[in-house]
């Protein structure tokens, strides 16, 4: 592990770090353009010019410079705030006055580190070059070459991340330009992280064009429901109203990227379809009315027919929270209700897969409910329903979020059937009870993602119409039916489900942190204390 | 804690303000009789509402939205008056112009009257000289609270005078009319 100076810091760091992320380690920021975490260096933006104390010759860029014992570099000598400053009036010199009517403004670099570092007046004499404005190269993206500032990051971006090589840098000089051949358009799903990675304003979104100024959008973290990766992202809203998510890093997940299927997404949580009140055999009702009405079918069936006549479908779409306390309600109510697994995409799950991140699989957190099941050891799959609803003995069927009846094609439909979804289905129309459940952005929980990473919800905005999360959901459902003592609070849930999931012994809610935490591959044979996430006295 | 801070020593002839009050009489008296034999010079009479007074060119009146040689609003939508706003009274409505060059336009712009304190930081902030308070406009009133909500058609190059006349709304509703006046023949106004 070598370890290096900054600014007289001394840090160590692991082998093969650059100095921009040394100094980074060290507290100390080094301005950069060009240079990304998760892309190639290419050094051409000389922003991050740093002296060099020991151990090498200076100044040099720090993003192209490996940590390596013994080397000392200082940021905050006069001779690089000189050099900042020429870098940004030379940036500077032929970027056009956008700024009222860019959307980058507010999050752009050129803005801040002119602020920081820049402060200068203009000494351009002649005309500024200028080079074509809005043009429309890609679904989801629009280029305006005169505000960039040629740091390539796009062009690697699509060379070493999409490998689709649509990008390049045109001409030479002054007169250097991004753009697509001729004739040609952005081809991939990942053209939002394009806007996401540049620095200026040259590449901005296209769906978030002239929405809202950036500034006025506060960013809560959360997951990307979209299929089983389960990309990290930051929802960003303003009064309640979603406007754009953007991905978060996460190094183990999702880097810095999410595909233009996930990113458009926040668009389904004010989107039509969205069941935002209980509905029960007499039409609309209040969520506690609807509940009551279900526990008493619940009860009548179990009663006339026997506990084997109520079942459950677990819901890949739901987090862990909504199956675990769904599961424990009915478990508690009806110890011999049958629960059940059904694997597979709705219908509106759309139609892609890659190697890069999009999944095969198009539900958030079918690795919980496996997980789950697994614990559970009586839970059915699909043709174990299929062969329940054939016999009829079947009466009763509650399912949560999954538009099960679509995933199993053509069966023989129960007598009854309850649906705890966010969006209406074929499931939910043929619902005698329909309840409403908030969308992931809208609720405290979970979700685990094909790797078996667990990964924390928090609300971003309030849930929709009447909708709420799936654990208050099973908790009015539980005492609907008699059971009070279950936990109604998503930590709660987590804790008692990290204390009954072998999987899961060991984890808390609060615990999970931002990067989220595996389950247990092997699950232990005996409890794991969960770690005190209290502050200390 | 509260300091005493003593007054001049007054002598018992001082304590009953004989002279104060009667030095203060004598000033208004003093100023009355002056007005009164040179009333002409000393008084601006201005016979409101029929004649108005012409505000100073730097009075902060009605706010107008400026406009380009081409006839269209100046304004880009960038928010810089919204967000500096301390009463929070501008709406704005970003829309894209397809045709147009500068790309982004105000497609609603609005700002309640009954909030706006006429600090002017709208003006001052807005890198496009698109809004100005040079109008010279006092009288921003309206029948209801919506009319007191200006919007981009109406604030697009407001000249004084735009509100509707005083005779105009007296013809449609004679019964608001003040006792005497001629709905038929109004007085002519003066100073518009």
């Amino acid at each position: 592990m070598p370890t290096v100076k900054v600014n007289g810091i001394e840090v160590e760091v692991a082998p093969g770090t650059n100095m921009i992320e040394a100094a980074r380690q060290a507290g100390v920021d080094i301005p950069h353009y060009c240079y990304h975490p998760h892309l190639p260096v290419a050094g051409n933006c000389r922003m991050c010019l740093v002296d060099v104390e020991a151990g090498g010759r200076g100044p040099d860029i720090a993003c192209n410079m490996q940590a390596r014992d013994g080397l000392a570099i200082r940021t905050d000598t006069d001779n690089v705030k000189r050099m900042r400053r020429s870098v940004m009036e030379f940036l500077l010199v032929n970027h056009p006055l956008d700024c009222p009517i860019c959307d980058q403004a507010g999050e752009c670099r050129l803005q801040d580190y002119y602020m920081e570092h820049g402060q200068h007046h203009s000494r351009l004499a002649d005309e500024k070059i200028t080079r074509t404005k809005r043009q429309d190269i890609g679904d989801l993206i629009i280029l305006d070459a005169d505000r960039c500032i040629a740091c390539s990051r796009c062009v690697r971006f699509s060379d070493e991340v999409t490998k689709t090589g649509e990008l390049r840098l045109f001409n030479r000089t002054d007169h250097t330009e991004i753009g697509v051949f001729p004739g040609t358009r952005l081809s991939h799903h990942y053209q939002g992280c394009l806007a996401d990675i540049c620095p200026v304003g040259a590449l901005t979104n296209k769906d978030f064009r002239f929405q809202k100024r950036s500034w006025y959008l506060r960013a809560e973290p959360s997951v990307c429901d979209r299929c089983a990766t389960g990309c990290n992202i930051d929802v960003d809203h303003d009064h309640g109203e979603v406007f754009r998510y953007r991905p978060r890093r996460n190094d183990a997940v999702n880097k810095s990227w999410m595909c233009d299927f996930g990113r458009l997404s926040y668009k389904r949580l004010a989107a039509e379809d969205r069941i935002l009140t209980a509905r029960g055999p007499e039409g609309a009702e209040g969520v506690d009315a609807v509940l009551a009405g279900l526990a008493a079918a619940v009860d009548a069936a179990a009663r006339d027919h026997g506990d084997g006549s109520v079942g459950l479908v677990l819901g890949t779409r739901a987090t862990n929270e909504a199956n675990w306390a769904m599961l424990r309600a009915l478990r508690a109510a009806v110890p011999g209700a049958r629960v059940f697994l059904v694997e597979g995409n709705d219908p509106d799950a759309f139609d892609y897969t890659d190697d890069l991140l999009v999944h095969a699989d198009k539900n958030p957190n079918t690795a919980g409910v496996r997980l789950i099941a697994e614990a559970d050891g009586a839970v059915g799959d699909a043709e174990a329903l299929r062969a329940a609803l054939a016999d009829g003995g079947l009466r009763l069927l509650l399912v949560l979020a999954d538009d099960v009846l679509a995933r199993l094609g053509e069966v023989r439909r129960p007598e009854a059937l309850a649906f705890f979804g966010t969006w209406a289905n074929a499931t939910s129309e043929a619902a005698r009870w329909v309840l409403p459940l908030a969308a992931a952005q809208e609720v405290e929980g979970s979700f685990t993602n094909f790797q078996g990473r667990v990964q924390r919800l928090q609300p971003a905005i309030p849930a929709a119409g009447d909708s709420r999360p799936g654990q208050v959901l099973a908790a009015g459902l539980a005492r609907a039916l008699g059971e009070d003592a279950l936990p109604a609070g998503a930590a709660g849930v987590f804790h008692d489900l990290a204390a009954n999931v072998p999987a899961f012994f060991g984890l808390s809610l609060a615990g999970l942190g931002a990067e989220g935490a595996l389950v247990h591959r092997e699950p232990p044979t005996e409890q794991v204390a969960p770690p005190d996430t209290r502050p200390a006295p | 804690m509260t300091q005493q801070v003593p007054g001049p020593e007054m002598t018992t002839g001082q304590k009953f303000y004989v002279r104060e009050v009667l030095q203060g009489l004598w000033i208004t008296l003093k100023h009355t009789v002056r007005n009164v034999l040179n009333a002409d010079e000393n008084f601006t009479i201005i016979d409101y509402p029929d004649v108005k007074k012409v505000m100073p060119e730097r009075y902060k009146g009605a706010h107008r939205l400026t406009t380009r040689p081409d006839g269209k609003v100046k304004c880009v939508a960038c928010m810089m008056c919204a967000q500096i706003c301390p009463a929070k009274c501008i709406t704005i409505e970003a829309g894209e112009d397809p045709d147009d060059p500068v790309e982004k336009y105000p497609v609603q712009f609005q700002i309640d009257m009954l909030r706006c304190i006429y600090c002017g930081f709208c003006v001052e902030a807005c890198p496009k000289d698109a809004i100005r308070m040079d109008t010279g406009i006092y009288e921003i009133n309206g029948f209801t609270r919506q009319d007191l909500i200006h919007d981009k058609a109406y604030m697009k190059d407001l000249k004084a005078g735009k509100k509707p006349l005083a005779e105009d709304w007296y013809r449609e509703h004679p019964e608001d009319a003040p006792p005497g006046y001629d709905v038929k023949a109004p007085k002519l106004r003066e100073g518009y």
